[in-house]
């Protein structure tokens, strides 16, 4: 009876031990997705979590009693707090001011409880093992803890159960401690009756926590995003999120990088210009997506443009470009420009009753990485857009990443060429996308570019254009199949190489 | 643009690790759920007062007289074939009389806000190249756009099926294809694969005339008894013969007799069975062979295109009662369903282009006719269609929303998504097209009790399998309507392709009478319709290929 007592104690100081160690781990970990910085936000909680531990040892010397019992009751505390303290964070993050002053209380609170554990057992232990053996026996479970928390944190841990539910577990884990410990001492300690139904409340509300936490993280997507989140909105289409750092603002579609205006002007000074200045005086342009005026920012360089019609479908994205400060800043009030005409309505559906023709086109549409956007990549697709182009006129492509996703890429080339397009495949690095691919295309089989671009481009003129239009040798043309409604070949060939990618 | 990859992906992964679990935390959240919202919807069906005043029997000899050259009876895709054929080919004047308000018979539609969707037939498969006639109609439609350098028929892309085609969902997961792959184990993947290199050497073989053992008209079939002879088999014997036992592969082989002919594997002609599979040899320039044409309000689409034709001469809510002769002509009697009214037309010829069982009773006024044909034998399937407009159709696992739906191991055949062929990303609502063959018993128990169910009832059994698929897609529905089709599909019961009554009840009548309906085929598909109506058209204009 006495071994199994010391045993069970020792016990419960190795499971205190890790989860103590993994809650911090968890607030750190999460301080860094939330507010970035990791070397900071790892330092100063480490610093906090070890200096409220501290605080708990002290404090310690207060419980002179029932120290069995109080045990049991601060071990509920710290099942609650360390089990909660991340889905808190996640769901307040977006929703109160000073975010920091929750996270720091948080990991002070858990710190002083954890650190009230290991005096207390130690005091309940006293007279069951001599001084030296105690010391000794309550460090060693603690480091051995302290390791093993801290290895499959990173391995398994958030890999596989991902942090909310880390937390979920490791509270459930002090929990069940606590519940086995009143069991135990149930003839030796007060309010055995209120300690067990605590317990058994504490693990009913974990194990909720446990099997809810994907519809928690639903709620919450702070976790997806590196910076601060300036704006976000939900559309009948899709989520539109805005964050920001000192550095760069970000947009998100979807949780897809759209944008990052740290070098967006290089993804849309070569969507645009070398086509368009191809274009002798052009005067209408269409733009099919592009719906935060970044591309009509380079198209209204040209004077001679005098009507540009941009097709977006989500009107939550052109309106916030044209009413947001740093966004309308961006694209330099592009979309309140009286050149500018705004339809928000299905690209496609829009084309095929379309009845004008335009002398540029520039198609800046998602990825094809589902089955409704592919149609937009479609052979159909570009049949309409033939019948929307001047004799004369050209039509530029998004077109996904050749070197990620070659097969994608060529297959849009093909696509275009089996409708009779002569096409001009190029790419340009833009560093929040990498090398990156765009589809220059006409009816006219010569190509005839002109070297003099607008002055004040910060990336493109034409020797750079010349390189882009170079594949290298890890980038050969690829054989693919034509896209159609009826086969979506393209969303196959990207689905398979972002995904062998992205593993 | 591209995807960020990296931190956010990892987190995301990490967050829906352990997805098991997510699964019973969906269900502990959807049994604390409020209130379900109502779903609404109607009961609707071919005109049921008319088929219960035809059963009752009209003897009113109408005193309003007029003339007319020729008349075609029922204004489905067989009898506006034949209207079409005669106007393309003869100058002969004509008039279509229709029961209902709406031409277009068993290729019925409908219509929301969103989408048109069909209350009936749903498709056509690629038709074999050597049914020039068909062809020849699909081209003047801009659905065949031109021919290649090869002489192959390019199709238009609007109509060809989108990609993705077809889904199964199978041991919770939706699979790509309904050939059962997902978590089917080996021996039965080998069978499955067996019975199809069966069918595809059946698709090749032809008998002894030259011709082939299943083509498309099924007139156009060899004679050669070797194939023939299949008809007095049930097709579960048949795979029982072959030693093909795979529960799997009975499951796709009963799915399909269901699908086309609505009968279950073991009460369908194994002739017909076979059909399914390798009657079809499709080319074309920019299609694989197996493929279909649809559009969102399914074959509707090719009866409008027939109706262009002769849209001025049809009169449609007008019941032809009674066919009899008078004069040497044919009197076409019928009652005007708005006004009450009844009238007779002296035709010259007449296309009787409705089910025989409704000849039965038409023609009742000519014994010497009905005495030499058993149009009893002419069986039909009852079918239940419903419509639901959901807000949106629950994802599930694997391959996402496509054009054809099926659950395995379902009585139902599943849904058709309507907004499939439209080009818009995101349609606002979603429309479902459930299909239900009744056929589980005989034909005529299952259409006494299916008259005899109500809307909830229908209800219930369409939310059920629904359900079965879709968790929680109740939620989702916004509007429910039912159809039920008291006789479907003409039922081809063992030993009634080949008979002579199905031939019998083919053949003209005095130069006077012809018929063209689907049933006169033994399966119920549009290539037969219009064939049907082409070839009654031809008897009439007596330039009747031999
Ligand atoms: C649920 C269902 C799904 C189907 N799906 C497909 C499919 O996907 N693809 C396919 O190819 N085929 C399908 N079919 C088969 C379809 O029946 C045929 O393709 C075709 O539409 C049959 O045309 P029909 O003219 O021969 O017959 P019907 O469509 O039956 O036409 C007969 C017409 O006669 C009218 N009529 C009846 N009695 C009278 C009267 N007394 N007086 C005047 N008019 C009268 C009727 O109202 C009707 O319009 C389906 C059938 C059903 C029931």
């Amino acid at each position: 009876m006495r071994i199994n007592v010391k045993a069970l104690l020792l016990f419960s100081v190795f499971v205190v031990a890790t989860c103590g160690l993994i809650y911090e781990l968890v607030a750190g970990t999460l301080a860094s997705y939330l507010l970035g910085d990791s070397v900071t936000q790892f330092s100063t909680i480490i610093g906090v979590y070890l200096f409220s531990m501290g605080i708990g040892s002290y404090l310690s010397k207060f419980f002179n009693r029932n120290l069995i019992a109080w045990f049991i009751q601060i071990e509920v505390l710290v099942a609650v707090v360390g089990g909660l303290s991340s889905t808190i964070l996640f769901l307040l993050f977006n929703h109160v001011a000073s975010f920091r002053i929750v996270l720091y209380m948080l990991v002070s609170l858990t710190g002083i409880l954890v650190g009230l554990e290991i005096p207390l057992i130690m005091r309940i232990l006293e007279d069951r093992f001599e001084f030296k053996d105690l010391v000794s026996k309550v460090f060693t479970f603690d480091y051995i803890g302290a390791l093993l928390a801290s290895v499959v944190f990173p391995l398994l841990l958030v890999p596989y159960l991902g942090l909310l539910r880390t937390s979920y577990f490791f509270g459930l884990m002090n929990a069940g401690v606590a519940l086995w410990l009143c069991f135990f001492f149930s003839k030796e300690i007060s309010w055995t009756r209120y300690l067990k139904t605590t317990c058994i409340a504490a693990i009913a509300l974990l194990v909720a926590g446990f099997i809810l936490s994907d519809r928690i993280t639903s709620f919450t997507e702070s976790m997806a995003y590196a910076d601060k989140i300036v704006y976000s909105v939900q559309s009948p289409y899709q989520r539109v999120v805005l964050t920001k750092n000192e550095r760069e603002m970000r947009l998100f579609l979807n949780g897809n990088l759209q944008f990052s205006s740290a070098d967006e002007y290089r993804y849309h000074e070569a969507l645009v210009h070398p086509g368009l200045n191809a274009v002798p005086n052009p005067k209408r342009v269409l733009v099919l997506g592009g719906g935060d005026g970044l591309a009509v920012r380079e198209i209204l360089r040209y004077p001679s443009v005098e009507k540009i019609t941009l097709v977006d479908l989500d009107p939550e994205v052109t309106k916030i470009f044209k009413s947001h400060a740093s966004l309308v800043a961006l694209n330099k009030e592009a979309l309140l420009s009286e050149k500018v005409e705004i339809i928000n309505a299905d690209a496609f559906q829009w084309l095929r009753s379309n009845r004008q023709q335009y002398d540029f086109v520039v198609i800046d549409f998602p990825d094809p990485s589902n089955y409704s956007i592919g149609k937009l990549y479609s052979n159909v697709f570009y049949r309409l857009l033939d019948s929307a182009l001047t004799p004369n006129g050209k039509v530029v492509i998004q077109a996904t990443s050749p070197f990620v996703a070659p097969k994608s890429y060529w297959c849009v080339v093909n696509t275009l060429e089996s409708c009779g397009f002569t096409t001009l495949p190029y790419h340009a690095h833009v560093p929040s996308f990498g090398d990156w691919g765009f589809v220059l295309a006409q009816r006219n089989p010569n190509w005839q570019f002109n070297t003099r671009y607008p002055k004040d481009l910060k990336f493109l003129d034409a020797a750079t254009f010349t390189q882009m239009t170079v594949f290298p040798k890890d980038m050969p043309i690829v054989k693919t199949e034509v896209n159609k409604l009826n086969n979506q070949v393209l969303v196959h060939y990207f689905e398979e190489e972002w995904a062998q990618f992205v593993n | 643009m591209p995807e960020q990859t990296g931190r956010r992906d990892f987190l995301r992964k990490s967050m829906a690790a352990l997805s098991g679990l997510a699964v019973t935390g969906g269900t502990i959240a959807a049994c604390t759920g409020k209130a379900k919202p109502q779903v609404q919807g109607k009961l609707l069906g071919p005109s049921f007062k008319a088929g219960h005043l035809l059963r009752k029997g009209i003897n009113v000899v109408p005193t309003e007289t007029e003339e007319q050259e020729v008349v075609i009876v029922g204004g489905g895709a067989s009898g506006l074939a034949a209207a079409r054929w005669l106007k393309k080919h003869s100058d002969k004047n004509i008039l279509l009389l229709e029961l209902e308000n709406e031409t277009g018979g068993n290729s019925a539609a409908g219509k929301n806000e969103q989408t048109a969707y069909p209350w009936g037939a749903h498709y056509l498969p690629l038709p074999n190249n050597s049914f020039t006639e068909l062809l020849d109609f699909l081209q003047e439609t801009n659905v065949i756009t031109g021919y290649d350098a090869k002489g192959l028929p390019i199709y238009n892309e609007y109509y060809l099926c989108f990609d993705p085609e077809e889904r199964l969902y199978i041991n919770n997961y939706w699979q790509e294809g309904l050939v059962p792959r997902w978590g089917v184990p080996e021996n039965d993947l080998q069978q499955i694969e067996r019975f199809q290199q069966l069918t595809e050497e059946l698709k090749q073989a032809k008998g002894i005339d030259g011709k082939y053992a299943f083509d498309i008209p099924v007139d156009h079939s060899s004679a050669d008894a070797q194939y023939r002879d299949l008809d007095q088999l049930t097709m579960l014997e048949w795979l029982q013969q072959h030693e093909l036992t795979s529960e799997y592969l009975h499951w796709y082989v009963d799915y399909a007799c269901r699908d086309d002919f609505g009968s279950a594997l073991a009460h369908t002609s194994a002739w017909a069975g076979i059909h399914y599979f390798a009657s079809r040899k499709a080319e074309a320039s920019n299609s694989e062979p197996h493929r279909i044409l649809t559009w969102p309000e399914g074959n509707n689409w090719l009866v409008q295109r027939l109706r262009e034709s002769c849209t001025d001469r049809i009169r449609t809510n007008a019941m032809v009662y009674r066919v009899g002769e008078q004069d040497g002509k044919v009197a076409v009697d019928y009652m005007d369903l708005r006004t009450q009214k009844y009238k007779r037309i002296l035709a010259e010829q007449c296309i009787m282009a409705t089910p025989q069982f409704v000849n039965q009773r038409l023609l009742s006024a000519l014994p010497e006719l009905l005495s030499t044909r058993n149009l009893q034998s002419f069986e039909y399937v009852p079918w239940l269609v419903a419509n639901l407009t959901l807000k949106d159709v629950p994802h599930g696992k694997g391959l996402s929303l496509c054009w054809d739906n099926v659950i395995y191991g379902s009585k139902s055949l599943g849904y058709v998504y309507a907004n499939h062929q439209q080009v818009a990303l995101f349609p606002e609502k979603k429309t479902i097209t459930f299909y239900h063959a009744l056929a589980d018993e005989a034909p005529a128990a299952a259409r006494g009790k299916a008259y005899g169910s109500s809307y909830e009832d229908w209800k219930a059994v369409v939310l059920q399998e629904l359900e079965k698929a879709h968790p929680g897609i109740q939620e989702q529905v916004e509007q429910l309507d039912v159809w039920v089709w008291g006789h479907g599909m003409i039922y081809p019961k063992p030993g009634f392709i080949w008979s002579e009554d199905r031939q019998q009840a083919g053949a003209p009548y005095q130069n006077k009478l012809y018929f063209a309906h689907t049933d006169l085929s033994g399966i119920s598909v549009f290539e037969e319709a219009f064939y049907r109506g082409i070839t009654a058209a031809r008897q009439l204009l007596n330039t009747e290929r031999a």
